[in-house]
């Protein structure tokens, strides 16, 4: 049995994924099915994607009752404020495939905690958000998270007290997600570059909540790539 | 009626849980008297279906993406903007028609790209033969 | 022997400029549950596919918003796109969902979203 701490292959080796991917990309765009073209443009277009445009979303709307009542409603409209158009910005001009047109800001109170999950593959707003992080593709995460939300979030290092509900929410359709935390004491004046800076990814998901001086996501081990991609 | 239900939902939870990926040395297809309508539900569920199943608490990771990785799915989206197939016949095909055994043993892109690989074929876009010969072709660059 | 002839422009033609699943709004016709209504989730077979979790089925939740229109994930995962339906977000409670839940946590929920055929009146 493969043991997947076992030493990695070495770096010459071309692993079997690599060589299917080079054909499959290679045959289809033969047959016309795309061109090289596409491939490059679908590649740029990711280059741009990364967690800012939320987490300013999240940071305008703790400066401006109105607009949080709009990221509420409706989160396409908001995110053209952050510079993010869910249908348009794709070289498709029809929104991207996997992550479809529809954004839901789910927005916590003092007494409310959202989190998310998908629990049937990985569905992520990566328009708005980036890619998705490894943990968050794990069956484990995705097994668990709906039963068992308060013991997964102890892990990330969230304690919920006893009276705040804890809500998980299961992207399963077509509807993409992000969580708008609770402003956190000792941000009162801040403007909205400074507020942005503290509402990360994983603030974003919901498994950790903002707080001054922090600007990162807690530190996690990093798989290492044979060979990695350079974003 | 939904109390039997629930009981019916949990209990199914528990039994898919304890499904594996596992290497065989001989197959056991069981005569029809063998497989209960629990064992049925169970192998036939769709695969991705896991919300709820018992697991133990992990190290959560980040992680590298491998080029290849990012070539899959540019190329699964680039497929979807050219009309070759929707977001959903393709979350169907890499998440549920892959099987258990491939769906819990394949790394997440692995799932991708099998399945980029067989909507070609499937949709009669290239012959099964010209996939392996395009294979055969690019494995042969780097010998 | 035959080859099917797709048309590779089907979506592109109805989505370009308007998105997914707003391209299907007005084809659902009037919607059979409306918020705050109590609905309980069919036992459906899934052999093949569905998106509708295990978990919740039987189970009573709260519609809390009607989404959007769109074909069922069950019809779109093999491209059928003509019977258009609501989209539900429900609320569950994760008591009626999980029976080892525990009581001192009976305030938590679930919010996922569900298609029209699958709910009936609670």
């Amino acid at each position: 049995m493969a043991d997947k701490h076992k030493a990695a292959p070495m770096v010459d080796e071309v692993s079997e994924f690599e060589i299917l991917e080079i054909a499959v990309r290679e045959l289809a765009i033969e047959k016309g099915l795309f061109t090289q073209e596409d491939h490059n443009a679908w590649t740029d277009y990711m280059h741009t994607l990364s967690p800012v445009p939320a987490a300013r979303l999240v940071a305008k709307a703790w400066l401006d009752p109105e607009y949080k009542k709009l990221a509420i409603e409706d989160g396409v409209k908001a995110s053209l404020e952050v510079g993010i158009d869910w249908v348009k910005q794709m070289p498709t001009q029809f929104g991207t495939p996997s992550d479809y047109c529809n954004l839901r800001v789910m927005a916590d109170t003092p007494t409310l905690k959202h989190v998310v999950v998908c629990t049937l593959c990985s569905c992520y707003p990566r328009p708005i958000l980036g890619q998705s992080p490894e943990w968050y593709r794990t069956p484990n995460y995705r097994r668990r998270l709906v039963r068992w939300p308060r013991q997964v979030l102890s892990e990330f290092g969230l304690q919920i007290p006893d009276d705040v509900e804890v809500r998980v929410v299961d992207s399963n359709q077509k509807t993409r997600y992000i969580v708008m935390p609770e402003r956190p004491e000792g941000t009162e004046g801040w403007t909205e570059d400074q507020l942005t800076e503290i509402v990360t990814r994983d603030c974003l998901i919901g498994v950790a909540l903002p707080k001054p001086g922090k600007t990162a996501n807690d530190p996690r081990p990093v798989r290492k790539a044979l060979k990695p991609y350079g974003h | 009626m939904s109390e039997a239900t629930r009981k019916r939902v949990l209990n199914h939870l528990d039994y898919v849980g304890l499904l594996q990926p596992a290497i065989h040395t001989e197959t056991h297809a069981p005569s029809p008297d063998e497989v209960t309508n629990d064992q049925y539900r169970a192998y036939t569920r769709p695969s991705h279906d896991i919300g709820g199943e018992r697991d133990v608490s992990i190290q959560w990771e980040e992680k590298e993406e491998e080029i290849w990785e990012h070539n899959t799915f540019v190329t699964c989206e680039v497929l979807a903007w050219r009309g070759v197939w929707n977001a959903e016949e393709r979350r169907r095909r890499q998440n549920v028609d892959v099987g258990q055994t491939q769906y819990l043993g394949l790394p997440y892109y692995g799932r991708w790209l099998l399945t980029a690989a067989l909507i070609l074929v499937d949709k009669q876009f290239v012959t099964l033969t010209e996939l392996h010969e395009k294979i055969d072709e690019v494995s042969k660059r780097y010998e | 022997m035959s080859k099917p002839h797709y048309d590779l422009e089907h979506h592109v033609k109805k989505a370009t400029g308007i998105g997914d699943p707003q391209c299907f709004k007005g084809e659902a016709g009037d919607p059979r549950f409306k918020v705050g209504d109590k609905v309980k989730i069919r036992d459906l077979p899934d052999v093949f596919y569905t998106r509708t979790q295990a978990y919740t089925r039987g189970c009573e939740a709260t519609v809390v918003r009607l989404v959007y229109e769109t074909p069922p994930a069950e019809d779109e995962a093999w491209d059928n796109t003509e019977n258009v339906e609501w989209m539900y977000s429900l609320l569950f409670k994760q008591k009626d969902l999980w029976p080892e839940y525990a009581d001192a946590f009976s305030q938590d929920t679930l919010e996922t979203e569900i298609p029209e055929h699958w709910l009936e009146p609670a």
